[in-house]
């Protein structure tokens, strides 16, 4: 379970990112984030695995307060926390291979990793994930030869070999066309429901909302402004809408 | 007060001290810049009055002054219509886009009219001025023209100051620097042209005389080889001087089919030269030839007795036209040859008719060249070696210096207090240890390299574990002591690190800034006071910090390892090659590990900058996810920053080893080895065929490692 408490983030340039937000997150859920752009999304999935360090608050994964954690504690947790980005973020100049490998790191001794060294059992892994998305014949092509749809798939296996408890992604299909958005979010789905793997997502477009979440957070300007199961989001009012999108924001379609 | 009467105030007193009225209206960097502009251009105007003093008076004909300041009227009337034609043209024309950028190229436009108009200028005095040294002249017209211009500018001034109160009484932008720019322009260059000595009739005028020289090193490839010379040779001997009742050798008979010279007397006089320097003849010897090639020249040529050859000059004719026959004749004094005193027996010296043949290519290099060559190879192996070393030591300094790695990096107060503990004490180990080992080894004398690196690993080694281990083991510790314990490590801590850095501090201040002026006795005295001193203040300064910070506050520790990495980076990168060339031969003498030691160092600096730049720019995204899994900074270096980085650090050093040969070329000029040393001192032995054979090699090797290293780099990024 885990536990976000009163989670303030305000950035160096005075910017306030996130303003006392608390939620819950049950084992197995599939939470999606929504909220415009510069809401805090990103701030918010972010601060989870400390990849920004929050200013107030605390975060309490199964029972471990991540904020307190040093450098050793949080390279524990941050290997069951996998992280799934919207740029992908591959190392273009490493193989495919070596991509999802990169996601072992976090159990690897530092020294080997100097001679970019893997044991064997590793390379099983990453490329049963390879498998797993469909990529397996890509394993010895560069990143920076992927299509935009690849990559994503080798950015879940990447988070996949991590053996992961927890799967940040943040805006994972922003990039990507309706198509494949769905097959990634697929994906997604399939972790949460075949390996139980907790999924805090956050999305742009309400329909994909509708049909991965269980449950749904809304920010607007850094606040905790909306808070719904799937069914909720199905029946959101004018007035919830307007309250996480903004005045003169117009629903489309219905 | 009547409206507008405030912008007459500003006027007023911008006409009695310049930029006081854009002070006073409110513009006070504008009026400060205006001053002191002011100030300067008047110094300057000064500078030049008095450089005009230094020359002396000279006459021109009026004809001539009137002809040169028309000139310059004309010249200085075109920079006007242009400037007003222009000025009426962008009127004309709809509003730009952006009307800085336009004011910007007006002021281009104007500046290179005023280049050139500068450039010709004074030339052009000089020309209508008879060609003539005109220096007085030459300032007198600077001097006009940079009082004009201060003029101009303090008018200028005064209509500033009116329309920089205008605008800020309408709260309009303040208005333009066009004129300021152009004005200040304008004197910069007309001094500058004066000051640098441009002088274009100069040029023109001695390149006639360069032109056989500058042949000389642009085709040089003649010294590249050696030749033999087939030469006619024909010599006699004669004595000199003639100790009465001698009669010298005997006269050369002609012998039919070789060349042969016969010159009588045999014995005589010297020529000598007096105390006055005047030349007193001595014998007058009458010399004949044969056997020699018709129609061509015969050079005579004097071997005194120790074997000296000379061509004897005002003496008599030297080169002499062969006739039809083979024959030649001529006559010479004896040379005033000195023999001194000590000499003994009968002095022969030889005469020596010399009729040179043609040259026979050999296709063997010459001498010259093969040092050359040798000397090119020997700089492109410092360019080499120097970069390569250069490229191990900026990897791991620019890694400090990389804005990105670095600004995360915080401790806290606790953590920076353990580090800077665990840095003294890991240091204090290391020379221990390092100290016990080079005993071991033998000492500095016998294993100079081993003691040195052992004492460079162990003691960097041990700073930089020290600093890791205690930082983070205060830094754990922290978050389980109360408040009071951290505060106190956190004071005492601080207090301690102000006391180490002001200690030296103080010290420094005794010798190095009262030093100066102080008895060395009475330096001694005060330095230990000055060095508590120094260290009490620090350690209050500290304590100020420790209470302000909390125990809280994270310590920006990487910041602070990056300004002064940069800092150290950027000093040493100022420093020329050239004269880090100076300190290699004052370090290890001259020769191409002086070379080596100058670029190095300037090699680390530059390879450091480029490559904490290219780790800057690389994208940010990667680290984040690489970092997610759990890697640690090691970890997140090698997956994330290496494989962004090594593409662009290769391209680097493939460039700066491009400017390291091009370099090692000319850090010879001060010593450090390579082709710039042969080459400078050919030329100071005015050997210029030798000196362009070495400027063609290095034209031909820098231009060949451009091109390839150009190529390797393009392929690379």
């Amino acid at each position: 379970m885990l536990r976000v408490e009163h989670l303030t983030k305000v950035y160096e340039t005075g910017t306030v990112a996130l303003k006392d937000v608390s939620f819950t997150v049950e084992e197995g859920e599939f939470l999606v984030i929504i909220g415009l752009s510069g809401s805090g999304k990103s701030t918010l999935l972010r601060s989870i695995n400390r990849l920004i360090e929050p200013t107030e608050g605390r975060i309490v994964w199964n029972d471990i307060d991540i904020t307190a954690l040093d450098e050793a504690g949080l390279r524990r947790v941050r290997r069951k926390i996998g992280f799934v980005f919207q740029e992908f973020n591959l190392v273009d100049r490493l193989s495919v291979l070596t991509n999802v490998l990169a996601g072992r790191l976090g159990y690897t001794n530092p020294w080997w990793s100097l001679l970019y060294y893997f044991p064997p059992e590793d390379h099983r892994r990453a490329l049963e994930a390879l498998e797993q998305v469909g990529l397996a014949d890509r394993a010895h092509h560069r990143g920076s030869e992927l299509s935009g749809g690849q990559k994503q798939r080798v950015g879940i296996a990447r988070a996949l070999v991590q053996n992961p408890e927890m799967l940040l992604a943040d805006e994972p299909v922003a990039s990507l066309d309706p198509v494949l958005a769905h097959s990634i979010m697929g994906y997604l789905e399939r972790l949460n429901q075949e390996r139980g793997i907790t999924i805090l997502c956050s999305l742009h477009y309400l329909d994909l909302v509708q049909r991965y979440a269980t449950r749904v957070i809304g920010l607007r300007e850094g606040r905790l402004v909306y808070e719904g199961t799937r069914e909720d989001i199905r029946h959101m009012t004018d007035a919830e809408f307007k309250q996480i999108y903004g005045e003169e924001a117009q629903r489309l379609g219905g | 007060m009547p409206k507008g009467a405030k912008q007459w105030l500003s006027a007023g007193l911008s006409l009695v001290v310049p930029g006081l009225g854009q002070a006073a209206a409110g513009a006070l960097q504008r009026g400060v810049t205006i001053l002191a502009t002011v100030v300067v251009l008047a110094g300057l105007t000064v500078f030049t009055a008095a450089q005009r003093a230094r020359f002396p008076e000279e006459a021109y004909g009026l004809a001539a002054l009137v002809l040169a300041r028309l000139l310059l009227a004309a010249l200085a009337l075109i920079g006007v219509v242009y400037g007003l034609l222009r000025a009426a043209v962008l009127r004309r024309l709809p509003r730009p886009e952006d009307p800085l950028q336009a004011r910007l190229v007006n002021a281009g436009f104007v500046g290179l009219l005023v280049l050139v108009f500068s450039l010709a200028g004074p030339t052009l005095v000089r020309w209508a001025l008879t060609g003539e040294d005109a220096s007085r002249t030459l300032y007198t017209t600077v001097l006009l023209i940079m009082a004009a211009l201060l003029a101009a500018l303090w008018w200028w001034n005064v209509r500033d100051a009116r329309a920089v109160a205008a605008a800020r009484a309408a709260q309009a932008p303040s208005p333009g620097w066009d004129g300021f720019i152009a004005l200040v322009l304008l004197g910069t260059l007309v001094l500058g042209t004066r000051i640098v000595g441009i002088d274009l009739p100069k040029a023109i005028r001695e390149y006639r005389e360069t032109g056989r020289i500058l042949g000389d090193i642009i085709w040089p490839w003649r010294a590249a080889f050696d030749y033999e010379a087939t030469e006619l040779r024909a010599t006699a001997l004669v004595q000199a001087p003639c100790p009465p009742g001698e009669s010298g050798p005997p006269v050369n008979q002609p012998k039919a089919g070789e060349p042969w010279v016969v010159v009588t007397p045999t014995c005589g006089d010297l020529s000598v030269r007096d105390t006055k320097g005047k030349l007193q003849y001595g014998t007058l010897l009458h010399i004949r030839g044969g056997g020699f090639v018709p129609g061509k020249v015969v050079k005579i040529k004097w071997e005194n007795p120790i074997g000296n050859a000379f061509t004897p000059r005002g003496l008599g004719p030297t080169e002499i036209e062969v006739g039809p026959d083979g024959t030649f004749e001529s006559q010479l004094y004896i040379p005033d040859v000195v023999i001194p005193s000590f000499a003994q027996g009968p002095q022969i010296h030889k005469l020596h008719a010399v009729q040179p043949g043609a040259l026979k290519f050999t296709g063997q290099l010459s001498r010259e060249m093969k040092l050359a060559l040798q000397a090119m190879l020997e700089s492109v192996m410092i360019g080499l070696m120097a970069t390569v070393v250069g490229m191990v030591w900026a990897l791991p300094l620019s890694f400090l210096a990389a804005r990105n790695l670095m600004f995360s990096l915080r401790t806290s107060p606790q953590g920076l207090v353990g580090g800077v503990l665990g840095l003294a004490l890991g240091a204090a180990v290391g020379w221990w240890l390092a100290a016990r080992l080079g005993q071991a080894v033998g000492g500095l004398e016998r294993a100079p390299i081993t003691v040195a690196v052992v004492f460079f690993t162990l003691v960097l080694g041990g700073a930089l574990l020290g600093f890791r281990w205690f930082s983070r083991a205060l830094d754990r510790a922290a978050a389980h002591l109360p408040g009071w314990a951290n505060a106190a490590i956190r004071y005492a801590g601080f207090a301690a690190i102000g006391a180490a850095l002001g200690w030296p501090l103080g010290l420094g201040y005794a010798h190095g800034i009262l030093g100066i002026a102080w008895d060395p006795a009475e330096v001694a005295a005060a330095a230990p006071g000055l060095a508590r001193l120094g260290a009490g203040l620090g350690a209050l300064a500290f304590l100020y910090l420790a209470h302000r910070w909390g125990n809280e506050h994270p310590v920006p520790i990487g910041k602070l390892i990056y300004t002064a990495t940069r800092t150290v980076l950027n000093v040493v990168r100022s420093i020329e090659p050239l004269i880090w060339g100076l300190v290699g031969v004052i370090w290890v003498g001259l020769g191409p590990f002086a070379g080596f030691i100058a670029l190095t160092i300037h090699t680390i600096a530059a390879l450091g900058k480029l490559y904490s730049e290219a780790i800057e720019s690389i994208r940010p995204g990667p680290i984040e996810a690489i970092q997610s899994t759990g890697a640690n900074r090691l970890q997140t270096i090698m997956f994330a920053v290496l494989p962004q980085v090594l593409p662009h650090f290769t391209a680097f050093s493939l460039y700066r080893w491009d400017i390291n040969v091009r370099m090692s070329t000319v850090i010879g000029l001060v010593g450090g080895g390579g082709i710039g040393f042969l080459l400078i001192q050919w030329i100071r032995q005015v050997q210029y065929e030798h000196a362009g054979l070495a400027v063609w090699l290095i034209a031909i090797t820098v231009s060949t490692l451009d091109f390839v290293s150009a190529s390797i780099r393009k392929r690379l990024v």
